[in-house]
C-alpha cells in the first residue's frame, strides 16, 4: 500500500531545541528518583553524611524546629560562602589565562566523581540487589568507566551522545549524594543557592557574570562542565547552515597538543581574533572545594542551548528530596521545574544573554512541594480512597 | 503485591496513553510541549481546588453529599479552566518563544493573535505548508492527553507505592478486587474521557458548535457523579461499567466528529483542485 509523501508541516520541527534540553533534565531527575527509591527503603538508618554543607551544624531528630531552621541557615551560609570563594578563584584563574590548568582540573574532578561516587553507589546497588560480582572485575570496570568518562568530557573529538550521557551520569551521582543531606538543610540550601545564582549572574560584580563576559570578550569557551544540547541544523534554503559546534573546540585542542613545551604562542585566525597562549603546568595544591560546575544557561556558539551541570544537579536534588516524602510531591515538583525551565528559556530568547537557570525553577519547585504536601495530598487521598474521582 | 504487580497497575492506567505518546506525540516536539503545559494546567487547577477545600477536609466517611458538592465544584472549575485554556491559547506564548529561539524568525510579539494564526504566519514565512487539519487535531489530542495523564498520575500512580511491596490492600466498599486494581481501571476510563473530550471541545469552540461545547462539561460531570455510585456497598460493580459506557460514548462521538471533519476537508481540497 503506498503512502503519499506528505510535505513536512511546520509542526514537525518546532520546539526541537527545547526538547533537546528537557530530555536530559528529565532523565537525570528520573534516575535520581529511582536511586532514592531503591536505596532509601529504611528511613531509620540515616547514616551521618558529613560534608562541607553540614560543617556548621549536623541535624538530629531531637532538636526543636527553630534549632533545625537556625542550623540549616548556618549550613547554607557556609556552603554558599565556599561556593563563592571557589567561583572567584575560578574567575581569577581564567583571568590569568590558566586555561590548561582548569581543563586538567575539570578532567580530574570528573574522574573523582565517576570513580569515587560512582563506585560508592555501585557498591550500594550491588549490596541491595545481591549481585555476584568480585572485586577485581568491579575495580577494572569502574576504572575503565571513569577513564572513558574523563576523555568524554575532556576531549572534544568524541561521540556527542556519549559525552552527553556521561555528563548526565556525573549529574546523577553528585545529586544523589546531595540528597543525603538532612532535610531542613537541603531545603534552605536550595533556596540559598537559587538566590546566590541570581546574584552571581545578574549583579555586575557577580563572579559568574565576570566569567561569562571574559569568555565572550576573548571568544573562548569556559572550561567547565556544561551540557550543550545537540544543535539543530535545518536544511532550508533561507536559513543559514549553522556551524557544527565541534569546529572551534577541535582547533583549540590541536594547538594544545602541538605545543607541549613552555612556549608562548599567539595565533590569529582570519575570521576571529583569538590568542592562544599555553603556559607551563604549575604545581598547585589541590583546592578542596567543589568542582568547576558552572551554573546558568546561555546560548552556545552555534546557537544550541547550554545548561550548566550545576543546574542539573540541583534540580535533581530537589526532586530526589521530594521523592523521600512521597511520589505525589515528585510529580508536582517535576512539573514545576519543567515549567520554570520553560520560563527561563523564554526569558533567554528575549534577553539573549546568559541567565541564571536556578532561581525560577527552584522557587517554583519549593512552592509546589509545600503546596502538594500540605494541601494536595490530603485532598487526593481523601477522594481516591473513597473511589471518588473527577 | 510485587514489582510486577505494581508495574502492571501502572501500565493498566497509563498503557494506552503511553502508546499514543510514543506513536503520535513523541514525533513532534511541539506536541510534547503541549502535553507538558496542559498537565501543568491540570495540576494547578487541582492545587487550587485542594487549597479551597482544605478547611473542610477530612470529610466524614459515610456521608456522600459533601463529596457530591466537591465533585460538582471541581468539575465546574476545571471546565471553566478548559474554556480559558482555549480562549487564551496560552500556548501562543510558547510558540512565540519557540519561534524566537529559532533565531531567524522575527515574529511579531502579538499576544492577542491566536495560536493558529501565529503558526500559519510562521509557516508562510518559512515557506512551508500551513497547518493541516490533522495538526490542529493533534494539538487538541496532546492537550487532552496531558489532562488525562495528569489525572492518572495524581489519582492513581501516586498511591501505587505500597503496591510494589509484598502485600495488597482492599477497601470495604469494593471488596472483590484490590484497591489498586479498581483505581487503575477507573483511571483508564478517565484518561479516555479527558483525552477525547478535549478534542471535541476544541473543535466545538473552533466551529462554534453549541452541541459539542455543551456535551463536554456534561460528560465530565456525569463521569464524576458516576464515581459517587462507588459509595454504596459493592457499588463499584455498577459504577465502573457505567463509567466505561460514558468513556466509549465519548470515543464514539469524537470519532464520528473527526471523521466528518476529515471528509469535509477532503471534499474541500478536492473541489479546489478541479
Amino acid at each position: 500500500m503506498d503512502r503519499t509523501q506528505r510535505p513536512r508541516s511546520v509542526l514537525d520541527s518546532l520546539g526541537e531545541e527545547l526538547i533537546g534540553i528537557l530530555t536530559p533534565v528529565s532523565i537525570c531527575m528520573f534516575t535520581v528518583v529511582l536511586l532514592v527509591c531503591l536505596l532509601n527503603s529504611d528511613p531509620s538508618s540515616s547514616a551521618s553524611f558529613s560534608s562541607i554543607a553540614t560543617a556548621a551544624y549536623s541535624e538530629t531528630d531531637s532538636d526543636s524546629p527553630w534549632d533545625k531552621l537556625l542550623g540549616a541557615f548556618l549550613n547554607s551560609l557556609v556552603f554558599v560562602a565556599a561556593i563563592t570563594v571557589a567561583t572567584f578563584l575560578l574567575v581569577v584563574l581564567f583571568y590569568l589565562r590558566c586555561v590548561r590548568f582548569l581543563k586538567l582540573y575539570m578532567g580530574f574532578s570528573a574522574f573523582v566523581v565517576l570513580a569515587n561516587l560512582g563506585g560508592e553507589i555501585s557498591v550500594l546497588l550491588i549490596d541491595r540487589f545481591r549481585l555476584p560480582v568480585d572485586s577485581v572485575t568491579f575495580s577494572i570496570l569502574l576504572f575503565n568507566f571513569s577513564v572513558v568518562g574523563v576523555f568524554a568530557v575532556f576531549m572534544s573529538r568524541f561521540s556527542i551522545l556519549i559525552t552527553q550521557g556521561y555528563l548526565v551520569v556525573i549529574g546523577v551521582l553528585v545529586a544523589y549524594f546531595f540528597t543525603m543531606l538532612p532535610e531542613w538543610t537541603t531545603w534552605v540550601l536550595l533556596v540559598a543557592l537559587a538566590l546566590y545564582d541570581l546574584a552571581a549572574v545578574l549583579l555586575p560584580v557577580g563572579p559568574l557574570r565576570l566569567l561569562v563576559e571574559m569568555a565572550i570578550s576573548r571568544d573562548e569557551d569556559i572550561p567547565a562542565l556544561v551540557y550543550e544540547a545537540r544543535p539543530v541544523i535545518r536544511d532550508d534554503s533561507r536559513l543559514v547552515q549553522r556551524r557544527v559546534w565541534r569546529d572551534r573546540r577541535s582547533s583549540q585542542n590541536d594547538d594544545d597538543l602541538e605545543n607541549n613545551e613552555v612556549v608562548n604562542v599567539v595565533r590569529a585566525e582570519e575570521d576571529e581574533q583569538r590568542s592562544e597562549i599555553s603556559v607551563p603546568l604549575i604545581e598547585r595544591s589541590r583546592p578542596e572545594s567543589s568542582e568547576t560546575f558552572l551554573e546558568g544557561i546561555g546560548l552556545g556558539s552555534s546557537g544550541a542551548i547550554k545548561l550548566g551541570l550545576g543546574d542539573f544537579i540541583f534540580y535533581s536534588v530537589l526532586v530526589g528530596r521530594a521523592a523521600m516524602y512521597d511520589l505525589m510531591t515528585v510529580y508536582a515538583c517535576y512539573l514545576a521545574i519543567i515549567a520554570g525551565l520553560g520560563v527561563t528559556l523564554m526569558l533567554l530568547s528575549v534577553y539573549q544573554k546568559a541567565l541564571p537557570a536556578l532561581p525560577v525553577s527552584i522557587m517554583l519547585g519549593v512552592v509546589f512541594y509545600f503546596l502538594a504536601r500540605l494541601f494536595l495530598e490530603v485532598f487526593v487521598v481523601q477522594c481516591s480512597s473513597n473511589l471518588v474521582m473527577f | 503485591m510485587t514489582v510486577a504487580a505494581g508495574i502492571g497497575y501502572a501500565l493498566l492506567a497509563l498503557g494506552p496513553s503511553l502508546s499514543l505518546f510514543v506513536s503520535v506525540i513523541s514525533r513532534k516536539p511541539f506536541l510534547i510541549l503541549t502535553l507538558l503545559s496542559s498537565t501543568l494546567v491540570w495540576l494547578v487547577s487541582l492545587i487550587i481546588l485542594s487549597g479551597l477545600w482544605r478547611p473542610f477536609l477530612p470529610l466524614k466517611a459515610n456521608v456522600w453529599w459533601p463529596y457530591a458538592l466537591l465533585v460538582l465544584s471541581s468539575v465546574c472549575f476545571q471546565e471553566a479552566l478548559r474554556f480559558l485554556f482555549w480562549k487564551l491559547y496560552m500556548l501562543s506564548t510558547l510558540i512565540h518563544f519557540a519561534l524566537l529561539l529559532s533565531s531567524d524568525c522575527y515574529a511579531v510579539l502579538d499576544l492577542k493573535k491566536r495560536l493558529e494564526d501565529v503558526l500559519d504566519s510562521f509557516a508562510d514565512r518559512i515557506s512551508r505548508p500551513r497547518l493541516f487539519l490533522t495538526d490542529k487535531l493533534q494539538i487538541a489530542l496532546a492537550g487532552g492527553l496531558g489532562h488525562g495523564v495528569a489525572h492518572a498520575v495524581f489519582f492513581c500512580l501516586s498511591l501505587l507505592t505500597p503496591a510494589f511491596g509484598p502485600a495488597t490492600f482492599y477497601v470495604n466498599r469494593c471488596s472483590k478486587v484490590p484497591f489498586f486494581l479498581v483505581s487503575a481501571i477507573i483511571a483508564l476510563a478517565f484518561v479516555t474521557i479527558h483525552t477525547f473530550s478535549m478534542v471535541i471541545a476544541f473543535e466545538g469552540y473552533a466551529k462554534g458548535n453549541k452541541v459539542d461545547q455543551v456535551i463536554v462539561p456534561v460528560i465530565h460531570l456525569s463521569a464524576g457523579m458516576l464515581t459517587l455510585v462507588n459509595f454504596a456497598s459493592e457499588g463499584c460493580v455498577i459504577g465502573v461499567p457505567l463509567l466505561y459506557l460514558v468513556a466509549s460514548l465519548t470515543l464514539l462521538h469524537c470519532g464520528k466528529m473527526v471523521w466528518q471533519r476529515l471528509i469535509e476537508s477532503q471534499n474541500q481540497s478536492g473541489s479546489t483542485l478541479r
